[in-house]
């Protein structure tokens, strides 16, 4: 089982939060709109305990849409956004079919997750590649058979909040790395903060 | 001159501490790691140029600009953000920061801010 220490938390806290930053810009920038940014909560969680957390957020019935990227540091960026939320984004697109709504969120999954892992990646020197992003519609009660999550045993959960308090638009992003890439993240992330001592 | 650095990010202060010393030597350099800290220091010392961070825990960086200045109306405030939005620029300058900088802030962008300054 790995753990992060508090050094390692913090360092990839603030890589976390330069990287939204530029993510959340573009965002805005997308959706004409302004975003508060929130401070990243990161940990490292066996998948029962990550998927255990989903249901205790309130809304019944989630999209959900996932991203993979490869590289040295890999694994998978998913985006959840509430009915609501939905609604709001629709009519603040001015979106009138479902076929576009579908369109947005994948639109809006792609430029925030890879966007936000490019960014990490940058910052920790090195690059990722992506899959498209894939969306579904999952109600809480089956989110453990969301195919993404049975692929993974322990996961590095970073998990930040979209916000666009006017047009009540919010969403989560979790990114999920596996056990590899958590061993590499750590090192990068020591090797980050001995540079600076 | 003495400086103040508050960011709740060992890593920011370190790495921005490390940018500014490479300009400024051996100057005075304190640390905070959230508003509230900042203006206890302000209150104690006189601070010239604060750079501050806008999301942090306990006081942000919205909270505690307008604050710093009420004590100490002759410093100057760099804030230092990932918050690149337009609004956020606008906003901080709007409660009296001098400039708004994107995080981080290596050697080059400091000398630079340094200059303006």
């Amino acid at each position: 089982m790995y753990n992060l220490t508090e050094d390692e938390k913090d360092v990839l806290q603030e890589l976390m939060n330069v990287a939204y930053g530029s993510t959340t810009a573009v965002v805005a920038d997308m959706l004409d709109a302004f975003a508060s940014l929130s401070i990243p909560n990161i940990e490292i969680m066996n998948v029962s305990q990550l998927l255990s957390n989903f249901h205790s957020l309130k809304n019944s019935s989630y999209f959900f849409a996932t991203q993979t990227f490869n590289g040295e540091f890999n694994g998978e960026s998913a985006f959840f956004i509430d009915e609501t939320s939905v609604h709001n984004l629709a009519t603040h697109l001015e979106l009138e079919s479902d076929d576009d709504l579908d369109d947005a969120i994948l639109e809006l999954t792609n430029i925030l997750t890879s966007t936000l892992t490019t960014k990490l990646a940058h910052e920790m020197g090195t690059a990722v590649s992506y899959s498209l992003p894939c969306i579904s519609k999952v109600p809480l009660e089956d989110i453990a058979d969301v195919e993404a999550f049975q692929q993974y045993t322990q996961v590095i959960v970073i998990d930040t909040q979209l916000n666009f308090q006017d047009q009540k638009i919010n969403g989560e992003i979790f990114i999920l790395t596996k056990d590899d890439s958590i061993q590499w993240l750590k090192t990068k992330l020591n090797t980050i903060l001995e540079e600076l001592i | 001159m003495k400086y103040l650095v508050t960011d709740d990010s060992k890593l920011a202060r370190l790495s921005l501490i490390k940018s500014l010393k490479s300009q400024v030597g051996d100057a005075e350099i304190f640390q905070a790691t959230n508003g509230f800290e900042a203006i206890e220091i302000m209150q104690k010392e006189k601070v010239d140029i604060v750079f501050l961070d806008l999301t942090m825990p306990e006081m942000n960086g919205y909270e505690a600009l307008p604050k710093l200045l009420e004590i100490n109306n002759k410093a100057k405030i760099v804030v230092v953000s990932a918050d690149v939005q337009v609004q956020a620029k606008q906003r901080v300058i709007e409660l009296g920061a001098q400039l708004h900088v994107q995080k981080p802030i290596n050697v080059e962008k400091m000398q630079e801010l340094l200059e303006i300054i």
